[in-house]
């Protein structure tokens, strides 16, 4: 898999603009480097992270599953309270 | 020589069908603040209208005052545009009507506290040929994407209330 296109980074930018409610201290260009730095991380990372899924999870989750799994523990570990 | 002031709220703004800023009523504290959040990331505009009463001559001034919803750095582009008519004299259709070239301002967030209040001025010299008694359209738009100057703060930019100010003489 490529990384995102530039409208599919243009959109998560925005949308992480629209919903986000908490004082945030960057400019919209560094906000846009972070979101383009961490897709690049996670096409360069992908199989690794796909590797550190011991089986049978790793066979039997469709991308979509180990997706959402993924979304499901760095939500439980980096975002408490909000 | 005096200045005539129309002030605009957000309640009283019309909207297109599309790119516009949504409509926030903040409980506040102690008292309700109301606004238009202007988007980050695409331009959004409102539009409101008035009478051209007393007009004299020169610039309008667009007064706004504003807060940043998340932002507390960086700077935010507001335009202004405005369409004139004059009853009974332009035979213009009023729904066809365009309007004049914009004009903008760049202002920049102060720091310190993320939802101060700021103004800026926006010195509308683009007139539309206004004359007194002139049935006036307004549009207010933030330049998200950048187009007239950088624009590069987070978040929404919240309109609190505008004004327009020019001379009667």
């Amino acid at each position: 898999m490529a990384v995102l296109t530039d409208q599919q980074r243009f959109e998560t930018w925005a949308q992480y603009m629209r919903e986000n409610a908490a004082p945030i201290a960057v400019s919209k260009p560094d906000l846009r480097a972070a979101v383009d730095a961490i897709d690049t991380y996670l096409n360069d990372n992908a199989a690794a992270i796909n590797s550190a899924i011991p089986q049978p999870a790793r066979s039997a989750l469709t991308t979509v599953q180990k997706a959402l799994l993924l979304t499901a523990v760095v939500a439980k570990r980096y975002i408490v309270g909000v | 020589m005096a200045t005539v002031t129309h002030t605009l709220f957000p309640e009283g703004a019309q909207f297109l069908t599309s790119n516009f800023p949504a409509y926030l009523r903040n409980a506040g504290t102690n008292f309700p603040v109301s606004g238009l959040a202007y988007d980050a990331s695409t331009d959004e505009a409102a539009f409101w209208k008035f009478i051209a009463t007393s007009y004299g001559s020169g610039n309008l001034s667009i007064n706004l005052y504003w807060y940043a919803d998340t932002a507390s750095s960086a700077n935010v582009v507001w335009e202004a545009q405005i369409s004139a008519i004059t009853p009974n004299t332009d035979t213009q259709d009023v729904e066809t009507d365009g309007l004049a070239t914009l004009n903008f301002v760049q202002d920049t967030h102060l720091g310190t506290t993320g939802q101060r209040v700021h103004s800026c001025t926006i010195t509308m010299s683009n007139l539309d040929s206004i004359a007194a008694g002139d049935l006036c359209h307004l549009r207010i738009a933030r330049d998200a994407n950048g187009t007239s100057a950088t624009d590069d703060m987070t978040g929404d930019a919240i309109l609190l209330l505008a004004t327009i100010a020019y001379s009667d003489t």
